[in-house]
């Protein structure tokens, strides 16, 4: 069963305390939201755990091995995916080829045509079957969203980090992005997602993390943590009143 | 129409062209009236070349994304190392002990030798060694033209390593100004060192076919054009391979954004260095050949002018498909020579050899501002690409009507009732940012 930690996380960036000894474990298929305000180090903890920053103290263990130490790539193969907040698809290649490179990067002597048939079926579970042959410059904003989730599912991690993945998204495309999430998290994949979509997020979430500058100041249920006056202070504020 | 047909067909039909090319030249007789000038079968050398460097080079700028500059420094270190092994190294049956022995299997020597300035001669420990020291009879053999120049691969190769791991984190404008300066200072020790370089002077180098080939002699253009252009097809070959495989997948995606590459599992380092090694390779192979088919190495080889003249034929032909980057710069090479006679417009007369630059650099700007993609790219990603925005369609209309009918009990999602909107965008977007 799939058990990541993060023991003790912080960064600093120069003077700035960005992560301020951040602890918690995901255990099994959880799906938890992660939510707190802007500059609260939500991006930072993300970049953390991908490898793509390190700590400046503190560890990053995922099933017993610790990961904080890999690239970015060695922790993708240790079975981490994640999405960016700002969509970063590979926009001069087709969404073909952009769901190809996890699946090949994952399986060095497979064939690219052995994954043809799963993108097909990424594709079409994402609707966006019929945009397989054009570049990813020409998905709209939404589209090449539904693109990064794709890359995932041909990644196939056993954890995924989305970072803000409704924001500026029709509510079409929403439906999609939320009927991902919750069918791949039935499937045995974590989640940890970002939002500032409140209304989704105490929805979709049977845990929630809160961060409030580099501080983990609540780690439970929604409905509780909804009513902890620390959150309420910090981030739900007067919505709340 | 399916793209790897097309470039089969295309590449078979071009291949055979132009090993046919010779049969048509003076030094064969000619094909009826066509008859090919030693000239022209010089210029045709010089394209393949050129187009060796210029496809190398969209390899790694057009594909992975590494602007680098030093492309031409690549090229050199692939003509001075084959060159410095013809001058420096010999085979004899006997030590000479004046120079450095090394012993090899077969009662064989491997010498290096010293140049040693006596008076205003350079003379080498050598012919020292023949007078004073090997004894009578000794065989003394120059290494064999083929294996200088697959030294200068390896050497190519060696120093792609090094760039490629010294750039590794330099990005755009840093890259780009790190291979200038390493093509500068490489320029510069080429020129300062002349006991070993020649310097400016150039140095001298064997002719590719020292004793001639199949009745052709040192002189005749036809092996030389054969060997370019054997370089040229297997050059290709690789690359075209390389850039239809996972290689050519990540490094393009690297191009595109490193980190997204990175976190979905591809090893960026790894990548951009063989990246490097390659195309360098491959730059140092053509330099090696051109250096011993022309017989002569100079710095000047390296100056920035060079280097511009294969990005320009790159960036002309289609930066991003190496196909169009070697058509281009074979087209170029000859326009830039059939350009050389001057015209004369009424009592002016305007002298193009220093003109066609001008209008080269014209050419240049003018496809960089409305034709990003090269001249030739585009006509290839019309052939090719011909049918993506009508599949596109077809199949949209297809799953829109599945939409139509789509009603999911387990989906729960936000806003399921205005779920039921067709996509708000149209599919028909092909190069809708080209």
């Amino acid at each position: 069963m799939l058990k990541l930690s993060a023991n003790g996380i912080y960064k600093n960036f120069g003077g700035l305390q960005v992560l301020n000894n951040v602890t918690f474990t995901v255990e099994g298929p959880e799906l938890i939201g992660l939510i707190g305000p802007n500059g609260a180090g939500k991006t930072t903890l993300t970049n953390i755990l991908d490898g793509a920053l390190k700590p400046s103290s503190g560890t990053v263990y995922m099933n017993g091995e610790r990961i904080d130490t890999r690239p970015p790539y060695g922790v993708a193969r240790a079975g981490l995916g994640r999405t960016f907040q700002v969509t970063r698809a590979f926009r001069r290649m087709t969404v073909l080829e952009n769901l190809l490179i996890p699946a090949m990067a994952m399986n060095t002597t497979a064939r690219q045509r052995d994954f043809e048939e799963k993108a097909q079926e990424v594709l079409e579970f994402l609707t966006i079957s019929h945009l397989r042959n054009e570049y990813a410059r020409a998905l709209s904003g939404g589209q090449q969203k539904l693109l990064e989730l794709g890359r995932l599912l041909m990644l196939d991690p056993s954890m995924i980090i989305l970072d803000e993945p409704f924001a500026g998204v029709h509510p079409r495309l929403m439906e999609v992005i939320y009927r991902y999430i919750t069918e791949t998290n039935a499937q045995g994949k974590a989640f940890i997602i970002i939002s500032h979509d409140m209304d989704t997020i105490f929805t979709l979430s049977r845990r929630l993390l809160v961060l409030n500058y580099g501080d983990l100041i609540a780690d439970g249920e929604p409905e509780v943590v909804r009513e902890d006056p620390l959150v309420k202070a910090a981030y739900l504020g007067e919505e709340e009143e | 129409m399916n793209p790897n047909l097309v470039y089969r067909v295309s590449g078979s039909i071009a291949v055979i062209l132009l090993l046919a090319i010779p049969l048509a030249s003076s030094e064969m007789g000619g094909l009826g009236p066509l008859v090919l000038s030693s000239y022209f079968m010089h210029l045709a050398i010089t394209g393949f070349f050129y187009a060796i460097l210029a496809s190398s080079w969209s390899l790694l700028a057009g594909y992975a994304g590494q602007f680098s500059f030093g492309h031409m420094a690549f090229m050199a270190i692939g003509g001075y190392a084959t060159g410095l092994i013809g001058k420096f190294i010999r085979f004899t049956t006997a030590p000479s002990e004046l120079c450095t022995d090394i012993p090899l299997p077969g009662s064989w020597w491997l010498v290096i030798l010293n140049i040693r300035r006596v008076g205003t001669i350079d003379e080498s420990c050598l012919d020292m060694a023949k007078t004073q020291t090997l004894p009578a009879g000794t065989l003394i053999v120059f290494p064999p033209v083929w294996a200088s120049i697959a030294m200068g691969l390896v050497f190519g190769a060696i120093f792609g390593l090094l760039v490629g791991w010294l750039v590794l984190r330099l990005r755009s404008t840093y890259l780009a100004l790190f291979t200038i300066g390493f093509s500068e200072i490489l320029r510069a020790a080429i020129s300062a060192e002349i006991p070993v370089t020649e310097g400016q002077s150039g140095l001298e180098l064997v002719p590719l076919f020292p004793a001639g080939l199949l009745g052709f002699s040192s002189t005749s253009k036809i092996p030389p054009y054969y060997a370019m252009l054997l370089l040229f097809i297997l050059a290709m070959a690789l690359m075209s391979w390389l850039a239809s495989s996972r290689f050519g997948l990540f490094i393009r995606a690297i191009r595109e954004d490193e980190e997204a590459a990175a976190a979905l599992g591809v090893n960026i380092v790894r990548f951009k260095v063989l990246v490097f090694v390659i195309t360098s390779t491959i730059a140092a192979a053509a330099g090696a050949l051109q250096a011993h088919y022309i017989g002569i190495i100079t710095p000047n080889t390296l100056i920035i002018l060079q280097m511009s003249l294969v990005i320009a034929m790159a960036v002309i032909g289609g930066l991003e498909n190496i196909y169009a980057a070697s058509v281009g710069a074979i087209v170029i090479t000859f326009v830039l020579e059939l350009l050389r006679t001057s015209v004369s417009i009424g009592p002016i007369e305007i002298d193009m050899t220093l003109w066609r630059l001008v209008f080269f650099g014209i050419l240049l700007m003018l496809t960089l501002r409305f034709q990003r993609n090269g001249l030739l790219f585009p006509i290839l990603e019309r052939i090719s690409r011909g049918g993506v925005a009508k599949e596109t369609v077809s199949i949209r209309t297809e799953t829109d009507e599945e939409f139509a009918d789509l009603e999911d009990p387990d989906t729960d999602g936000p806003d399921a009732e205005s779920s039921r909107e067709q996509p708000e965008r149209t599919a028909d977007t092909e190069n809708a940012e080209t």
